[in-house]
């Protein structure tokens, strides 16, 4: 009974909420073969080609849309984003390993390190570019001052992750390595991270993520053009005139982050096979 | 005095969690090649007792000495001590043969693979697991997990090894069968071993000596059989799970309780008075009887069938249990009406008591 009223709402807000997510992707992928170097950023599709496709590459023959200024600026964001994956997962690894045992006000540095994703981006941005420039007297660059926002920002979320995971982890296959003679390195390194790596690919997939689309923080804490990284450099754009060859841009990106998502899903699909073999054993216990 | 052989001692260990002492002055030691049982509800520190001298946790006031030298601030993995867990803590990732020679291949002293894989194969068989060395932990059953747990800790050819009720996670079949094998193993290889259960039939099977350990104290330790007979306290008594206990008044040499007076010349010293008969030294006779020995009114209300006994169940005019066990190689069982009454007796010796006044 209550089940046939609520099942079709349910459907329905599924189906809807599916309609906002990919509905603009869908909208901006259609356009994205709109005829070129004439056709607008709008419908009717006047005729179907791979134009603004060519033009990223630098295919076409010059006309008078320039092409996208974006390809260094692709390249610093997926360096940016690399670096701070790599920082704040190792982070976040360390400091949920930490707070494994209580300590002296851990739950005071809890807060602390989750306050990172809770405070307006612009604000940090803004704060990191004032004490560069007025405290410290140092120059903004992309891999500096918004490298450092870009932490403080994803931090806090693989932390979180790794907290969760460790939290599930049953401390007794270390302390049976230890009774084994096996060091707490190496047992952390032949034992724990074998086990915690699902954990650790999905901090690693939110740092990288965030970071490569961050914007209220980048575009106070990077510096010049020369500094700019994707987001802010699409932005740019805009402020002239909006093109199809955004779209084409947007669609590939897209297309990379689906690259990525399928490496995250196959690497931790042979993790939770590995996770489950763990779970079989905590239930005889 | 034992010193010499000692393999391992602790003195005066104390250990407690938010207040509550798990570990009240615990001192206790071991001898080389022995079999130590200890016994204890849950919540008497056993566990805590073992995590002490492996070295996972360390306590707050006391020693632990391990052939004679003082290890209490060593950490586990320089201890050289065994540990078997309940739920095994098996390293899932890997294989049976890789989880015995994971000590071997990542330990500090350092093992040529030759040998490491020499010492795998030989343990390996010795526990039974012969071809199933390249199986991943979830394909092998209950008991062989368990053996895989207790090769991988016996091929670092420990002097000590620590069993926190290594028998818990099987099914009774198994429990036997790997009670026996325990035993075996442990004969073969000439270690010490330091089992904790919670199962008195389990400890007194077990052990050379059984140790009780309660409320972080140890209160007796002794022959199994020692055990059984010479309860040291009511407490022992009750986690033996064989004796019927009434509590009452001793005084002059003899104790009150609800079946009368009866004289008591041989109590025990405790802190309160309780006389304990064991299961099998109770007799049922009908209400009409006279009684040789002391007797007590019940009301018969259910029996129990196990295999070779039965245990009936009456229940007192205060509303206490008490239980009778009737070996069936004696004959056979009575029956009894529900709801009749009953008198239970006892030879008057047969009666276990304690006391304040006792010695």
């Amino acid at each position: 009974m209550e089940s046939r009223v609520l099942k079709p709402i349910l459907a329905l807000y599924v189906a809807a909420f599916i309609l906002f997510l990919y509905g603009p992707f869908i909208v901006l992928g259609i356009l994205s073969f709109q005829q070129g170097p004439d056709g607008g950023p709008q419908f009717p599709i006047t005729e179907w080609s791979t134009y603004w496709y060519q033009q990223i590459f630098g295919l076409t023959p010059p006309s008078r849309i320039a092409p996208l200024p974006v390809g260094e600026a692709l390249i610093r964001s997926l360096i940016l984003a690399f670096m701070t994956m790599v920082t704040s997962t190792v982070l976040g690894v360390m400091s949920a390993q930490a707070f494994r045992r209580k300590f002296r006000g851990s739950s005071f540095v809890f807060y602390l390190i989750v306050l990172g994703m809770m405070v307006p981006g612009v604000l940090t941005g803004l704060g990191t570019s004032l004490l560069a420039n007025n405290v410290f007297g140092i120059t903004r660059h992309w891999y500096t001052t918004a490298f450092a926002t870009h932490v403080a920002y994803t931090f806090p979320f693989a932390f979180l992750v790794m907290l969760a995971i460790l939290n599930r982890f049953d401390g007794s296959v270390e302390e049976a390595a230890w009774s084994l003679g096996v060091s707490p390195w190496k047992t952390f390194r032949k034992v724990t991270f074998p086990l915690i790596f699902p954990g650790v690919l999905s901090a690693m997939l939110f740092a990288f993520t965030l970071s490569l689309d961050e914007f209220p923080r980048s575009l106070f804490a990077a510096g010049g053009t020369e500094d700019q990284t994707l987001p802010l450099a699409i932005y740019g754009t805009f402020a002239v005139e909006i093109h199809p060859n955004i779209f084409a841009f947007g669609v590939l990106t897209t297309l990379f982050s689906f690259a990525l998502l399928s490496v995250y899903g196959i690497l931790m699909g042979m993790s939770v096979r590995r996770a489950r073999k763990l779970a079989m054993q905590e239930d005889i216990a | 005095m034992t010193t010499q052989t000692a393999i391992f001692r602790i003195d005066g260990v104390t250990k407690s969690y938010g207040g509550v002492k798990a570990l009240d002055a615990v001192t206790l030691e071991a001898g080389v090649n022995e079999y130590l049982s200890l016994l204890g509800p849950s919540g008497s520190g056993k566990t805590t007792l073992l995590r002490v001298i492996a070295g996972f946790e360390v306590p707050d006031s006391g020693r632990v000495f391990f052939q004679g030298r003082d290890i209490t601030n060593l950490p586990a993995h320089e201890r050289g001590i065994g540990f078997v867990f309940q739920n095994f803590a098996l390293f899932p990732h890997l294989t049976v043969r890789q989880n015995v020679a994971f000590g071997m291949a990542h330990g500090a002293v350092s093992v040529s693979a030759e040998d490491t894989a020499q010492r795998t194969q030989a343990v390996i068989d010795m526990v039974g697991l012969t071809g199933m060395e390249d199986r991943g932990v979830d394909q092998i059953s209950g008991g062989q997990r368990q053996r895989v747990a207790l090769a991988r800790t016996l091929v670092m050819q420990p002097k000590l090894v620590l069993l926190d009720e290594p028998l818990g996670a099987l099914d009774a079949n198994l429990r036997g069968r790997m009670r026996n094998e325990l035993r075996a193993i442990r004969e073969k290889m000439g270690v010490t071993f330091l089992h904790v259960t919670g199962s008195e039939t389990e400890a007194l099977a077990m052990g050379d000596s059984v140790v009780v350990l309660d409320r972080g104290r140890i209160i007796q330790r002794g022959a199994p059989d020692d055990i059984y007979s010479t309860p040291a306290s009511p407490d022992v008594a009750h986690f033996l799970n064989r004796f019927n206990l009434f509590d009452g008044k001793l005084s002059g040499g003899t104790f009150t309780g609800p079946f009368g007076t009866i004289a008591a010349p041989q109590a025990t010293r405790a802190s309160r008075d309780v006389c304990a008969i064991r299961y099998d030294r109770l007799q049922v006779l009908p209400l009409s009887a006279t009684p040789t020995g002391p007797a007590l009114k019940a009301t018969y209300i259910a029996n129990e069938y196990l295999g070779s006994a039965v245990m009936n169940f009456f229940e007192t005019a205060d509303g206490k249990v008490v239980e009778v066990e009737h070996h069936l190689s004696l004959g056979a069982p009575q029956t009894f009406e529900p709801r009749q009454d009953y008198l239970l007796t006892w030879a008057a010796d047969q009666a276990i008591v304690f006391g304040r006044e006792g010695k």
